[in-house]
């Protein structure tokens, strides 16, 4: 058996391995997965400017300003609402007071500009709220 | 007058015989008997528990265990705290083993769509086009309004508000409705459990997460007890033309909710087109 073989098999096995570890914590709809990039997280620091209070998947979007000061929206989605409501959170909670929020997450698999996956997000003060696993 | 005077000695004399000493123990035997049987019908006529309340069955997911932290809401994946809670704060949940798909067995006939409806799961699945879920996949009720003659389950789920009207009355299922995502359903008391049993089933539905899909025979029939103040929730799928075995769900447990149930936010499919593969998990729901 070649080296390259034994690389590619030990790859992929690595790659399964990451998947079966990674899998428990995604939310019930099993579709991320296949929408977006578990292999690295990302990480965005904006303001909360909207958000679309729906199921199946709650959008939440974030103005982030670059370092040349232009603004682009990011589409970011996460659990349903169904969810989050039934842990207490509200759609004012998560707008929060209007500071910047980090979020981190993950980027979409089909190559969509600006659109991504919520695992945590951070405020000022230091409080979170985290609807996923972190990839480690 | 001469016959009020007889008649009332009459009666004083029956009262004076009924008092004599080897008829009053006659009497005294019989006593406990009779306050046993006349108030031993009340009490179970009595007997059915009150389900009526909002329940929480922590979103019908096993692996969501919110945990909180002052201000800070966890819904998975959660570290470890990292510091103990103040004396004041609300006690975090401890962390909870992930279990195992539940899912039934189908007779052999139907393994080649069972695989096949496990791989296309993502796409087929009909919740996430915020279809509703069908039962028994829609889970225990987030709310429950009991009445002597019927009880009303409630629910608060990912793809809208959903409401079932259970007839306690004795009826028949309907014959004269259409096959339904929820079916049709009647229920009674076996003691204190209050048994549900659904027929009229349309084919839209799973009875997991996952792709368990079922025939329009199916039947399901819901137990639920209240023990300690919580709600135990069970459930049969009767479905011989697919499964290999009746499928007898993992029992859940849902506590008094802290808060009503909301009217549902709108479903909106809109991450499909963003999929680019089946790539899926198994939902141990």
């Amino acid at each position: 058996m070649s080296g390259a073989l034994v690389s590619r098999l030990l790859y992929r096995l690595l790659l399964f391995v990451c998947m079966a570890v990674l899998a428990p914590g995604l939310p019930a709809h099993h579709s991320v997965a296949g929408m977006f990039d578990m292999s690295k997280e990302i990480e965005w620091t904006g303001v909360i400017s909207k958000i679309d209070w729906i199921n199946p998947h709650t959008y939440i979007y974030l103005d982030v300003t670059d370092a040349d000061g232009s603004t682009v929206t990011w589409q970011l989605s996460t659990a349903p609402t169904a969810m989050l409501r039934k842990a207490g959170l509200t759609k004012a909670m998560l707008m929060g007071d209007g500071a910047k929020v980090t979020i981190t997450g993950l980027l979409a698999r089909d190559g969509t500009k600006h659109l991504g996956w919520i695992n945590k997000i951070s405020y000022p003060d230091g409080h979170f709220y985290q609807f996923a696993r972190s990839p480690r | 007058m001469v016959t009020s005077i007889n008649s009332r000695a009459r009666r004083v004399e029956i009262l004076l015989n009924m008092m004599r000493p080897e008829r009053m123990q006659r009497i005294l035997k019989i006593l406990p008997i009779a306050v046993f049987v006349c108030s031993g019908m009340p009490i179970e006529l009595a007997a059915a528990p009150d389900l009526s309340g909002t329940w929480d069955n922590g979103s019908g997911i096993d692996f969501i265990n919110p945990t909180r932290e002052g201000e800070s809401i966890c819904l998975m994946g959660c570290d470890p705290l990292p510091a103990a809670p103040a004396a004041n704060a609300p006690a975090a949940n401890p962390p909870r083993p992930i279990p195992k798909p539940d899912r039934p067995a189908y007779r052999p006939e139907f393994q080649d769509k069972v695989r096949d409806m496990e791989t296309r799961q993502v796409y087929a699945d009909p919740v996430i086009r915020c279809l509703p879920p069908g039962v028994p996949r829609i889970g225990p009720p987030d709310k429950i309004v009991q009445a002597a003659t019927e009880i009303i389950f409630l629910y608060d789920d990912v793809s809208g508000n959903f409401f079932r009207v259970i007839p306690l009355d004795g009826r028949p299922h309907r014959d004269d409705v259409e096959a339904s995502f929820l079916g049709d359903a009647i229920g009674w008391w076996e003691g204190n459990t209050l048994v549900v049993e659904t027929v009229n089933f349309n084919e839209d539905t799973w009875l997991t997460d996952d792709g368990a899909f079922h025939t329009a025979d199916l039947k399901v029939v819901e137990r639920l007890d209240l023990d300690d103040d919580k709600l135990q929730w069970r459930a049969t799928a009767y479905d011989p033309a697919a499964l290999a075995e009746p499928w007898e769900l993992r029992p859940r447990t849902a506590v008094r909710a802290e808060s009503e149930i909301l009217e549902a936010p709108l479903c909106l499919e809109r991450d499909l087109e963003h999929v680019i593969d089946e790539t899926h998990h198994d939902n141990p729901r």
